[in-house]
């Protein structure tokens, strides 16, 4: 029941921090602060299906520029659509194929899985570079965010401050929800099976079905977060849909940790503002970025969240004989 | 009912090694029914057939007046057949509760909802803790289940067999590794949490299945030797010769 308070008071500073933003921070900060919103669902939905459910997949991007893909050509090709519409139009894309992909890899699982994710990947990755007339190759397509329409008001998101609060609302209910997901009958199922799949079958789960049901929610999630990034840089391009990207949203949980709930926001953190800042001091950023993902791979397997909580516990004497929790445990999710 | 469950000349081999060669039994509703026979006889393989874990090489079970020979586990046990494992098989890292609630909310349909929380439900919480009561677990039903002593996983994994509340129960030896003494208190608790459901039980106490039994069927190379009751079984010679002489 306290917990249950604090977690109140969290969500509501979070919430009033978040409302302030556009007013104490620059432009530019604020850019960057909207791409960690949208990046950070993009790795929370990657670790409910790494972290949670033990399911370590290379295709994840697919579903992100998927959706993105879709969004910018709704707004290409029907100018008239308001910015809902074209999210619910990317949304509905990665749905779909996270259905098609998941029923064809349901019955896959460690690195038959991972290597099947792989292949699906490269091939929507070979659709995006060469369907030049649809997704504009090398070139991608740029777009103009539409006006979000509230049916008793047209509101504009050209400008950043509103984009940004847009965002904030709506990704942000995303990623809370994403938190009470992993508490309700199917969050908890997820992780029941990561630990005993067996046994669950024999108390009348479909575990298959609740595997596909998983890989679609995350897809979902994940092309949310592609729609938005989409509109948040008004451009997609194959880089979207790329192992690249698959890689930068793995690196991103890894760094923050998967077996925390908040672990892969931290992740996002961490990678997206030292990124910028390498990327301003030197052009070789992204090996910095490979060594410092081998060191932490190396030497810190559990990630950042791991490094907090242990250092929680230090300071305040919170022994935990099993040290770090596992999400599997009832406490060890926020 | 004496077609209540009727296993119908199973057969099973594991790539040209035959297991199972024919084997037939009955079990009425309510019963208690035992199957023995020495180690290596078949006895798991046969529950994991009747369970959905294996697919018979030929042959096939009626549950109900249903050929069920080949269904998957989770069909088998919302149709109400529930059973153990031999080597405890429970969810290590969760508490004896959540492990109990995780085949009770299955039992209520409360197995993929995305909105609804399972522990927040009351009516599943009062489930649970009766049951957990039941297999005396109380004392500790908040620590993991990695931290039981032996005896209290044993239970554990009749509570979560239990948990989906079936009305056909197969425990796979669940006595395997107790003294006498505790195999005797053991099953007077499965007698207790068991009763007015069926049951068949692995078992390799004799005096037990003796006292428990209404039905014994004698598992021996891969075939039922005799399935009768128990006055009938230690008199038969065949069972006298092949299982019961040696010890
Ligand atoms: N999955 C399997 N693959 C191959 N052989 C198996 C398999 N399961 C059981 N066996 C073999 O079948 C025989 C019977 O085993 P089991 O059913 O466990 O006997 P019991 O439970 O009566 O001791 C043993 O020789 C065992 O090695
Ligand atoms: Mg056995």
């Amino acid at each position: 029941m306290k917990k249950q308070g604090n977690i109140f008071i969290c969500m509501s500073g979070l919430i009033l921090a978040g409302a302030l933003m556009p007013v104490i921070l620059s432009q530019y900060h604020l850019y960057i602060l909207t791409e960690i919103i949208i990046f950070s669902l993009f790795a929370v939905s990657y670790n409910l299906l790494l972290g949670y459910a033990g399911l370590l997949s290379f295709g994840h991007a697919l579903f992100f520029g998927l959706s993105g893909f879709a969004t910018a050509l709704a707004i290409i090709h029907f100018p008239g659509l308001t910015l809902l519409s074209t999210v619910l139009i990317g949304l509905a894309a990665s749905i779909i194929a996270g259905f098609v992909i998941g029923a064809l890899l349901l019955r896959h699982k460690g690195s038959y899985f991972a290597l099947l994710t792989l292949a699906f990947s490269a091939l929507f990755y070979a659709v995006a570079v060469k369907w030049y007339s649809v997704t504009g190759g090398d070139n991608g397509l740029n777009i103009v965010r539409p006006d979000l329409n509230l049916g008793f008001a047209s509101i504009s998101v050209s400008g950043l401050a509103h984009f940004y609060y847009l965002t904030l609302i709506v990704v942000g209910a995303t990623i809370i929800f994403c938190w009470y997901f992993t508490q309700t009958a199917m969050g908890k199922t997820v992780l029941l099976m990561r630990d005993n799949e067996k046994r669950m079958q024999f108390l009348g789960y479909n575990t298959n079905f609740a595997r596909l049901i998983l890989f679609t929610f995350t897809g979902a999630l994940a092309g949310l977060a592609g729609s938005f990034y989409a509109l948040h840089f008004e451009f997609v391009s194959h880089m979207a849909v790329s192992i690249n990207m698959t890689t930068v949203v793995l690196l991103m949980t890894f760094v923050g940790g998967t077996k925390k709930f908040w672990g892969p926001i931290l992740g996002v953190f961490v990678y997206i503002i030292f990124q910028n800042y390498l990327s301003d001091l030197t052009d070789r950023w992204a090996l910095i970025m490979g060594f410092i993902f081998v060191f932490m791979v190396l030497f810190v397997p559990g990630g950042l969240s791991e490094v907090i909580v242990k250092i929680q516990q230090r300071l305040f004497g919170k022994r935990n004989d099993n040290g770090v929790k596992y999400i599997a445990s009832e406490e060890g999710n926020l | 009912m004496s077609d209540y469950f009727h296993v119908r000349d199973i057969h099973k081999d594991f790539s040209g090694m035959k297991v199972l060669t024919g084997v037939d039994f009955k079990v009425r509703k309510n019963e208690r029914h035992a199957v023995i026979g020495p180690n290596g006889a078949g006895k798991t393989t046969l529950f994991n057939i009747m369970s959905g874990d294996l697919k018979p090489s030929s042959g096939i079970i009626l549950y109900k007046g249903k050929d069920v020979s080949g269904k998957p586990p989770h069909i088998l046990n919302r149709s109400g057949l529930s059973r153990s494992f031999q080597i405890t098989n429970v969810f290590q890292q969760l508490s004896v509760f959540d492990n109990i609630l995780s085949g009770v909310r299955s039992r209520y349909g409360l197995r993929y909802h995305f909105f609804k929380r399972p522990d927040r439900d009351h009516h599943l919480i009062e489930k649970v803790e009766a049951l957990v009561a039941e297999v005396g677990l109380t004392d500790v039903k908040d620590q993991p289940a990695s931290s039981l002593s032996y005896g209290q996983q044993r239970a554990l994994e009749i509570g979560v067999t239990l948990s989906t509340e079936p009305e056909l129960i197969l425990l796979d030896e669940p006595t395997a590794g107790m003294t006498h003494e505790e195999t005797v208190q053991a099953i007077k608790l499965i007698d207790k949490v068991t009763s007015g459901r069926t049951l068949i039980i692995i078992e390799h106490d004799m005096d037990v299945v003796f006292s428990l039994a209404d039905t014994i069927s004698v598992l021996y190379h891969g075939t039922i030797l005799v399935s009768d009751s128990p006055e009938k079984v230690s008199n038969d010679n065949r069972v006298k010769d092949a299982y019961l002489g040696e010890g």
